[in-house]
């Protein structure tokens, strides 16, 4: 795995706190979720520890984004329980979430949008100026800190949107099929970001996305929601460990077989 | 109209329309296809209001008839905007005063007029309650469609990141996200309130109304034009420093 590699690569005084043995920081148990009267989730486990990438794969539709709601509390699961156990440092929180939209707020500057998470903890204006500033230099956006959102494109406005939530300095961070209404050539970058990304911050990621390829190239653990036939609820139908180093993961001899495996996996559910 | 055609040529031929609009009228006095009692010559007008400035009468009903307007303004859009926007943020308020409001919107501003006298008598908060009548509906209908229209998504990333509160989600999305549609009230407002200004005074108010109903009575028709260009010309001015100041607040929009 990826985790112990990047724990030696950062510093000591960070790397004591981030040994495995900490605890998961996401432990979800038996989740259920319907909406009037249809069950769309039945029975979801998911433990999650701090740096772990988890991508959640199933055909459109099967309910990916609605299990993201309900790990973080914004729809209240029917059954089972979540918890992420709050952060202990003042100025973080324990979760934040990249949408699928960047979904800026356009009255908003680049830099005010992402302090919005940093409202509200106790930072003084200055702290959040500077709180904010990091996570802008992080994705190459910090020139653009006092742009209006409409004048970045796509792909940068969803940096912006990676940016708010880095801010927060979240134990889990979820994203919700965070490039698919990008072009080729941005996703594709974004990816590599993100992979670049993932050495720089604590956070476990739980990513959502309908892009096989782009689950096995990012993720540690691949988890495949399905259902026997619609209208049933969705369940875990299998989580695969992808044990490839993330250079160039893409040209590893393993991944086209691990895609074709997860692929076939879901063809099936 | 040609649709390559420029601003300034557009405005210019806009002037143009106006001069031969006021040209034509002079000429049909002039010349007795009209007659002088119908109308007044436009060109006697600056004259007119030159008297009424001297006199000091046209400032002193333009200041009261202000005073009714920007009281009746500002009572109207902030009461109109207030419950606009709770009642779209509040289902239980909304479902509780549809039916009044369905009720008491078509009935027009000046039916209030007894009511007005009775509880107000005839003095100034009268003619500002009339104005503020039809300024509330207008903003009223644009805060709560306005709020009403906002993309839910904003609402997920304010929760998502922390601003669960009623007040946090008010003044950090609800309020920016539908300030386009309640700015645009507001202005709407702005012309609404001159409308009924007018009506209002005709009761004996102390106003341009009033003026305007003396002069008639005298059949002076030239002091009548002077105050209706009068209402015109301050609409104009206060709908150019509300559309600056609109401007300014939403320069956010592409």
């Amino acid at each position: 795995m990826t985790t112990s590699m990047t724990t030696f690569l950062t510093p000591p005084s960070v790397a004591t706190t981030r040994v495995n043995f900490a605890g998961p920081v996401l432990n979800a148990r038996n989740l259920s979720l319907g909406f009037d009267d249809t069950a769309v989730l039945a029975g979801v486990d998911l433990a999650l520890y701090p740096r772990e990438f988890v991508a959640v794969v199933g055909a459109s539709g099967v309910g990916k984004s609605t299990l993201l709601r309900a790990l973080t509390g914004l729809l209240a699961p029917q059954t089972g329980e979540v918890d992420i156990p709050a952060g202990q440092d003042a100025g973080t929180r324990a979760w934040s979430m990249v949408f699928q939209a960047p979904r800026l707020f356009p009255w908003r500057r680049v830099r005010t949008n992402v302090e919005l998470g940093l409202e509200g903890l106790g930072l003084s204006r200055v702290e959040r100026r500077e709180r904010a500033m990091q996570p802008l230099k992080l994705v190459g956006l910090d020139a653009y800190a006092e742009r209006w959102p409409h004048t970045l494109s796509g792909g940068q406005q969803q940096r912006v949107g990676i940016a708010r939530a880095l801010a927060v300095r979240p134990k889990v961070l979820f994203m919700d099929e965070p490039f698919a209404s990008l072009d080729a050539i941005t996703r594709r970058r974004l990816q590599q970001e993100l992979i670049a990304l993932r050495q720089r911050t604590e956070a476990a990621i739980v990513f959502v996305t309908h892009d096989i390829e782009e689950a096995v190239l990012l993720a540690d653990r691949v988890m495949i929601l399905g259902n026997q036939e619609t209208g049933q609820p969705a369940r875990v139908v299998e989580t695969l460990s992808v044990n490839l180093s993330l250079d160039e993961r893409r040209d590893l001899p393993d991944f086209a077989p691990l895609v074709q495996r997860v692929e076939a996996i879901i063809g099936n559910h | 109209m040609s649709p390559t055609m420029t601003r300034s040529r557009r405005s210019l031929m806009s002037a143009a329309g106006l001069v031969a609009f006021v040209l034509l009228w002079e000429l049909a006095l002039r010349s007795g296809l009209l007659s002088g009692s119908l109308v007044p010559l436009p060109s006697s007008i600056p004259q007119v209001f030159w008297y009424e400035l001297i006199d000091g009468i046209w400032l002193d009903v333009v200041r009261s008839s202000l005073g009714h307007y920007s009281v009746g303004l500002l009572l109207g859009s902030s009461l109109g905007i207030t419950v606009g926007v709770a009642a779209a943020l509040l289902p239980r308020f909304d479902a509780l005063h549809a039916w009044l409001a369905r009720l008491l919107r078509p009935i027009p501003p000046l039916a209030w007029i007894p009511f007005a006298i009775i509880w107000f008598g005839i003095n100034p908060s009268a003619a500002a309650f009339i104005i503020s009548i039809g300024v509330f509906w207008i903003n009223y209908f644009a805060s709560y469609s306005a709020v009403h229209s906002i993309d839910p998504g904003f609402d997920e990333v304010a929760q998502a990141f922390g601003q669960r509160r009623f007040l946090s989600r008010l003044t950090k999305v609800n309020l920016p996200a539908a300030a386009p549609g309640i700015l645009g009230g507001l202005r709407a407002g702005l012309g609404q309130g001159w409308m009924t200004v007018v009506a209002a005074e005709l009761f004996g108010i102390p106003g341009i109304g009033q003026r305007m109903m003396e002069a008639s009575s005298l059949l002076a028709t030239d002091i009548v034009v002077v105050y209706m260009l009068t209402i015109a010309g301050l609409y104009a001015l206060f709908d150019f420093l509300f559309m600056m100041m609109q401007r300014r607040l939403l320069r956010w929009q592409p």
